[in-house]
């Protein structure tokens, strides 16, 4: 089965993808306050993402949620540089140094983040 | 059942209040330091009795007056009932450290003094001392998939955090009934939402509210919770709900929830800011470390809102559960028709010695882009729904995105971000639990 992340995209992530070609996946969200690019998740991506982070979970959408926010950033980068979402998820998942700070920044995260 | 429903009595026909302003502790008498229950595995603190003392004690509970005896326990596990008839769901046990309680060499008729952050807080006056085993009452306490295939998918275990409350209880119990010597007052923003239900009758009356829906919450409310209260409402008799009750459940809380705090202050700012009128909506909450018991729990919440004052309870898909281990429709299924593994033939309301508060079952709000709006599972013809995940919300947070007014009001939203300033953080992480169970919601003169 086929899961999904959602990656939000707020006005400066906008500003990288208009242009490219993943601007055609870009999906509104709540009558257009929201953009959102979806990125697809094997049934064993899934599982690998819920071993790295043990709060991830599948919501009754099919999505991937509780994912940290280093990794969600990590992902966005990648689909940047990629300009393709099925090459962003498998290049951040064969990159341990990656996931290793990925991690290291998770941890973290669990302490502190900085209030908007 | 009667066209026009007026205020409903308490439940068992009086409140209990349990508060003994003159008693004084003794010198020289048993004295117990009342201590967070802690998982054994993760360290966490998961129930702090005070909790329960406090809800017997102002009434929300009633007609239970005490902590339970063997025999009280053994009737609510086989049918769901006080002995003398009175629907109660959970057993309430003050399990306490044995050996420190032998040292003492307490006796049944003795009177058990209890101190809350070293100070005088309340006494039990001791009927009975009892052993018991955790884990089997832990199991007994929700059934099994078996003996309970009308409610329960899978059985419960230590991950399940109300299971994980009853089976890491001490196995000794006292019981008799308690009384509040000393009141805790509430800290800020707590005070602002305490309304014991003598209180919240009186308030209630005071705004001539004749019939009253109750929303359970442990959210941030987003506009869904919103609609949802709103068109709950709808529900009356003649006319729709005069009030809305909000009433948060307030305990230990989970890594990853929203913070007490930014839940009451979040519904709060519905009504200051005129989403819902104030003159027609509360926000209150009761202390209870919940037991996430889905149908069992909703029992509980019933009891608890029917002594509030309120005529009506609002019970969505999946009330109250944690995980997947009850059928997200056992809640409804027992205000529609009972649920016998339980104990009921019949709805709660329809029941000898039942409750009097009606139940509205709810479905789902989502924005439907081809409405443009927040519709009603049950009503919108269109498949596109697009809906108010908690954690697809706690995501956004988390990320610094402000949510869009169609989903979390901007109002709700700078409640979150206000105490995310105080905590450093905008749920609930292990520094908050830890400090929480450990200064708690009161402070005691």
């Amino acid at each position: 089965m086929a899961y999904k992340i959602g990656l939000v995209l707020d006005e400066e992530r906008l500003k990288l993808i208009k242009g490219t070609e993943l601007e055609k996946e870009i999906k509104d969200l709540f009558g257009g306050t929201l953009k959102m690019i979806e990125v697809e998740v094997t049934e064993e991506q899934a599982k690998i993402l819920m071993q790295l982070f043990p709060r991830v979970r599948i919501d009754a959408r099919g999505f991937v949620e509780e994912t940290p926010v280093a990794f969600r950033k990590a992902l966005y980068r990648s689909l940047i540089n990629h300009r393709s979402k099925k090459d962003a998820l498998e290049a951040i998942l064969k990159d341990d140094k990656l996931l290793n700070e990925i991690k290291e920044m998770a941890s973290k995260e669990d302490e502190y983040i900085p209030p908007p | 059942m009667k066209l026009i429903i007026n205020n409903p009595p308490p439940y068992g026909g009086k409140l209990v209040n349990n508060i003994d302003k003159k008693e004084q502790e003794l010198k020289g008498s048993p004295v117990y330091d009342i201590k967070p229950e802690i998982d054994r595995k993760s360290g966490a603190p998961i129930r702090n009795v005070y909790r329960e003392i406090m809800s017997i004690c102002y009434g929300f509970f009633s007609p239970l007056d005490r902590f339970m005896t063997k025999e009280d326990v053994d009737s609510v596990l086989k049918y769901r009932r006080l002995p003398d008839g009175y629907i109660f769901p959970f057993p309430i046990i003050f399990d306490a450290d044995k050996e420190k309680i032998k040292s003492m060499q307490l006796k049944e008729g003795d009177r058990l003094y209890l101190r809350l952050k070293g100070k005088p807080f309340a006494y039990i006056d001791v009927d009975e001392m009892w052993d018991f085993d955790p884990a089997d009452l832990a199991v007994k306490t929700f059934g099994t998939p078996e003996k309970n295939s009308d409610a329960l998918k899978k059985p419960l275990d230590e991950k399940h955090p109300g299971f994980s409350i009853y089976r890491n209880m001490s196995g000794f119990a006292i019981a008799g009934k308690v009384f509040i010597i000393n009141e805790p007052k509430f800290k800020d923003p707590y005070s602002r939402f305490w309304y014991p239900p003598e209180r919240s009758r009186e308030e209630f009356l005071r705004r001539k509210w004749r019939t009253v829906i109750a929303h359970q919450t442990r959210n941030v409310p987003h506009t869904g919770h919103e609609h949802l209260m709103k068109e709950a409402a709808f529900m009356g008799d003649v006319e729709p709900c005069r009030g809305i009750l909000v009433n948060a459940i307030v305990g230990a809380k989970r890594i990853g929830d929203f913070v007490d705090e930014a839940i009451l202050e979040g519904h709060e700012a519905v009504n200051k800011y005129g989403y819902i009128k104030p003159e027609r909506h509360m926000v209150s909450f009761t202390l209870w470390d919940m037991r996430y018991g889905a149908p069992l729990e909703s029992l509980l919440h019933g009891i608890i809102r029917q002594n509030m004052g309120c005529t009506h309870h609002m019970f969505g898909r999946d009330h109250a559960a944690a995980g997947d281990y009850f059928d997200p429709y056992s809640t409804q299924e027992l205000w529609i028709n009972g649920l016998p593994s339980y104990g009921f033939d019949a709805p709660p309301y329809d029941v000898e010695k039942g409750l009097e508060i009606r139940p509205v079952n709810m479905q789902e709000f989502f924005y439907c882009p081809r409405c443009n709006e927040i519709t009603y599972s049950e009503t919108c013809g269109h498949s596109e729904a697009q809906r108010f995940s908690g954690s697809f919300v706690r995501g956004l947070i988390a990320e610094g995105v402000k949510p869009p007014s169609v989903i979390f009001r901007p109002e709700v939203y700078s409640a979150i971000v206000k105490w995310w300033r105080v905590f450093g953080y905008p749920f609930v992480n292990k520094k908050y639990l830890m400090q929480k169970e450990d200064e708690l919601e009161v402070e005691v003169g």
